[in-house]
């Protein structure tokens, strides 16, 4: 063999590459992309383009803590506030400047993303030399210290009434662009697709990054930290990295949610509920999958969205059947049983426990009960 | 004269208030295979976790091809040229057997993918299994894949600790086969409690008691010295 003819080894893996379009995982992905795109042009609900733009936002987040969580093994109780940065960054600046231009929003991205980088390098660089559980109440600290701080600093957050803000030309909600198949094309459908753009974008760099070499030496990481070691690499440096990717892509989330909002409070986007809403996407989809963000996501806020209007289809459905309403009244109740069970059918989370039942299935071809 | 690719003197390692190694000095030829060998508690897992810097010594030197390695970090001491392969079967179990085989690169090249080839001839089980889980292999199958990893890396020397442990005797034959296949291409230091794999696989010996070495010599020479083997390894 001379080195430079491909061994059988990159043979097959030059095969199993050359066949990634066609497998249907990646058709998946395209016709789930392709109903995202079409969906606001044939479906024109509010409502629906609401709930779509939250679950596209909230997936990539989620997939962003799994990377800290998941892949590399780190308690992070700081997602959320990283979330909140990025919010905060995009209503401060486009609330004080006047006229908010396009350039202020890209300022926005770039100051989210360089306070988030230097927080989390900071917090990073002091707490992930010593076990995990002291990174974990370090960043629980921070976070909480963040959500006072968007409280009390009011001359700035305008504390708890909150921030509200204009976007700039064709993103603002004044802006109308007439129709297109019937479908009306303001600022609120444009910002959707930049949701969209941006969310894909995130989303693909997710996935590439824990395929990458960077990506395998986390899991290493979380799977034996000295074994990890012991092959050569630098364990600290590695979980430094994946802390500030991690948190740099959920600031990234938070300027995306400020701008479908158009206002932020430090309950929405730096509060205790946000992280705990993260942590129970994570936990539904899979951990250590990344793909499982998008179905956590979509499992909460349409609990989220859908389970209040219990109330009304029981009404309508059982006029006189007075517990049906209550139960129905006391949805939160019913998300908890929801939760309960999502998690007892699927220990690893919905992906996490699919994958495990196909390498089951393909060991067994191989001839491993 | 035979030039020696690791050389420790006088190493003395704590683990706690434990005094666990006590002026260990030894030499590991190149293009040998050395074992270490000595009862239970001895110290010979403790002297390749402090080669590795995993143990750091707390006293004399540790020299590896011509490099003082005693106070390095255990992933220079990898970066180095040492590889090693932890007791009890240490592979990534949520990686797959690809992953892990990737991780022990540290930079692909054409020249560690053709030894895969080398790999798969010796370990036919890792190419079957190559996208499952470490986690599912046998005991067998997840030894072999911790060798064969740390061979991958392109090592010059392989530190084994006891790879027969808890594997079936026909599994440790295959192994014997194996490590004597591999021992052509790098040095060797191997600790083992199975006498029959130890004067298998190796060329040296040193037997440690009570955190010293207090016999050393040829592989051959213990094999016929009952006296010595009674004495330290209650071999009879």
């Amino acid at each position: 063999m001379t080195g430079r003819e491909p061994t059988p080894v990159q043979m097959e893996r030059l095969h199993q590459r050359s066949r990634r379009f066609t497998r249907p995982g990646f058709l998946i992905q395209l016709a789930l992309l392709a109903c995202l795109i079409a969906g606001p042009l044939v479906m024109p609900s509010f409502r629906v383009m609401d709930l779509v733009a939250k679950i596209m936002i909230f997936a990539v987040a989620v997939a962003s803590f799994d990377i800290i969580l998941g892949y590399t093994g780190i308690i992070s109780f700081a997602h959320g506030m990283f979330f909140g940065l990025g919010a905060y960054s995009v209503a401060l600046i486009c609330h004080y400047s006047q006229p908010v231009q396009y350039h202020h929003l890209l300022l926005a991205g770039v100051l989210a993303a360089l306070i988030s980088t230097v927080v989390a390098v900071v917090i990073s660089a002091l707490s992930l030399r010593v076990k995990a559980i002291f990174f974990a109440m370090v960043t629980l600290a921070v976070a909480e210290f963040c959500h006072i701080l968007g409280y009390q600093w009011s001359s700035l957050t305008k504390g708890e009434d909150g921030v509200s803000f204009k976007l700039p030309g064709v993103f603002s909600a004044d802006w109308s662009g007439g129709a297109l198949w019937g479908t009306q094309i303001n600022g609120r459908l444009l910002v959707y697709y930049l949701i969209l753009v941006v969310c894909a974008l995130l989303f693909v760099g997710l996935v590439r990054f824990v395929r990458s070499p960077v990506g395998r030496v986390l899991k290493a990481i979380r799977d034996n930290e000295q074994r990890a070691t012991a092959l050569g690499y630098r364990v600290f440096r590695y979980r430094v990295l994946s802390t500030v990717f991690g948190s740099l892509v959920s600031s990234l989330c938070g300027a995306l949610f400020a701008m479908w909002l158009s206002y932020v409070n430090p309950d929405t986007v730096l509060g205790t509920p946000l992280m705990l809403n993260i942590l129970l996407m994570v936990i539904i989809g899979g951990l250590g999958t990344v793909y499982g963000g998008i179905l956590g996501a979509a499992f909460i806020k349409i609990a989220e969205t859908w389970l209040p209007d219990l109330q009304k289809l029981a009404l309508s459905l059982f006029p006189k059947m007075e517990l049906m309403h209550r139960l129905a009244e006391r949805w939160i109740l019913l998300f908890g049983i929801l939760y309960i069970l999502s998690v007892l059918f699927f220990p690893k989370g919905v992906v996490g426990t699919l994958r495990d039942q196909a390498e089951a299935r393909r060991l067994r071809r191989l001839g491993r009960p | 004269m035979p030039e020696a690719i690791l050389s420790l003197a006088g190493v003395h390692t704590h683990i706690g208030q434990h005094h666990i190694l006590q002026g260990v000095s030894l030499e590991a030829i190149r293009g040998r295979a050395t074992v270490l060998l000595g009862r239970n508690g001895a110290g010979k897992s403790t002297t390749l976790r402090t080669v590795m810097g995993l143990t750091p010594a707390s006293a004399g030197s540790i020299v590896f091809d011509g490099q003082a390695v005693e106070k390095a970090r255990p992933h220079a001491v990898a970066r180095a040229g040492v590889g090693f392969v932890p007791e009890d079967q240490a592979v990534l179990r949520g990686l797959t057997v690809e992953e892990n085989f990737r991780l022990a690169m540290l930079q692909e090249s054409p020249e560690a993918w053709a030894k895969m080839e080398t790999i798969f001839e010796l370990f036919a089980d890792l190419k079957k299994f190559w996208r499952a889980k470490a986690g599912v292999l046998s005991g067998g199958q997840k030894q072999m894949l911790a060798i064969a990893r740390a061979f991958v890396g392109d090592h010059k020397l392989l530190l084994i600790d006891e790879p027969s442990k808890g594997l079936a005797p026909i599994v440790v034959d295959h192994l014997i086969a194996s490590l004597n296949q591999l021992k052509r291409h790098t040095t060797i230091i191997l600790v083992e409690q199975n006498f029959h794999m130890a004067s298998q696989v190796g060329s040296d010996y040193f037997i440690l008691d009570d955190g010293r070495v207090v016999h050393a010599g040829l592989m051959e020479a213990l094999v016929d010295d009952e006296g010595l083997k009674q004495k330290y390894l209650g071999i009879a």
